[in-house]
């Protein structure tokens, strides 16, 4: 696989709702008031019921692994949790290689919403090998 | 709220080891419902329907350990504290949070989590800062979990940062 500095990686989208939510719940426990129930969100202050951290987390890793095929290797992830996902967005997991070193690459990774808010801004490393 | 939250407990607290659990041995089926729910509505990629091994971000210890043990003498509680620290047990003051949020993560992944693996975690403080924010000081603290597995390679090192104001 021959990867360049500046590579875009193909997005990972999903539009999020309570059909994504519950299976993450499902797995992961998190029947948290807020990520299940309208009001519980709204009280919150966010309007209304918003998606996990952690899927988010999940589609990043997902972006990478279908452009990394089974060979390709998650070294680091590091991301911050800047802006809520509400219901119904448009969620893509994105990324764009931002160095190669051999056959480990570097990229800033991200999730966005439909009107390219960022939501989950990071960076990774992963190993690919030749 | 407090004129600083880096009191010396807190700071006394950066580096030191709080717990530990062990999971139950890694599933199959947990996998495949892993992959599942992360992918929806699409398929996973085969390789995690077949199990061959779990996806990164997949967590052994979401439904709770199989076992787990607190180090700090004050914690007799009992509670097995997933993603935070017993701050009580470590003398921290009872701060009365109006928000207390996620506010990032960073993950170093060793070895592959597979089928019939147990995870053993071990959890500490990390670094505790402060800083104002538009709803007054906030306190910004580091928990860093440790997984390895049944052979002692390591699976993950995990830091979360929380923020609480």
């Amino acid at each position: 696989m021959n990867v360049n500095v500046g590579d875009v990686v193909p997005s990972f989208v999903r539009q999020t709702e309570f059909a994504n939510w519950n299976r993450y719940a499902a797995v992961n426990d998190e029947f948290v008031p807020i990520h299940m129930d309208d009001e519980a969100g709204a009280a919150a202050g966010n309007g209304g019921a918003f998606g996990m951290g952690n899927l988010q987390w999940a589609y990043l890793h997902n972006m990478l692994r279908d452009w990394m095929g089974p060979n390709g290797t998650i070294l680091t992830m590091e991301v911050q949790f800047r802006s809520i996902n509400h219901k119904n967005q448009i969620v893509s997991a994105k990324g764009v290689v931002t160095a190669v070193d051999g056959d480990v690459v570097t990229l800033e990774v991200w999730t966005e919403q439909q009107e390219g808010t960022k939501l989950a801004p990071g960076t990774a490393t992963v190993r690919i090998p030749a | 709220m407090p004129d600083t939250y880096l009191v010396p407990e807190v700071l006394a607290a950066t580096g030191r080891a709080v717990s530990t659990a062990t999971s139950y041995p890694v599933s199959a089926s947990d996998i495949r419902k892993w992959a599942l729910a992360v992918y929806y509505p699409a398929q996973p990629p085969q390789y995690f329907i077949d199990t061959q091994y779990a996806p990164e971000d997949f967590d052994p210890f979401a439904w709770g350990p199989k076992s787990h043990e607190s180090f700090l003498p004050g914690d007799d509680s009992g509670i097995w504290h997933r993603h935070g620290i017993n701050q009580r047990a470590l003398g921290f003051p009872e701060w009365k949070f109006i928000v207390s949020m996620n506010a990032g993560m960073k993950v170093e992944y060793g070895v592959r989590m597979q089928v019939g693996d147990v995870i053993t975690d071990v959890k500490s403080c990390g670094q505790y800062t402060e800083r104002q924010g538009r709803n007054g000081l906030m306190l910004i603290s580091q928990s860093i979990s440790t997984w390895t597995n049944q052979r002692g390679e390591l699976v993950k090192r995990t830091t979360n940062s929380g923020i609480s104001y």
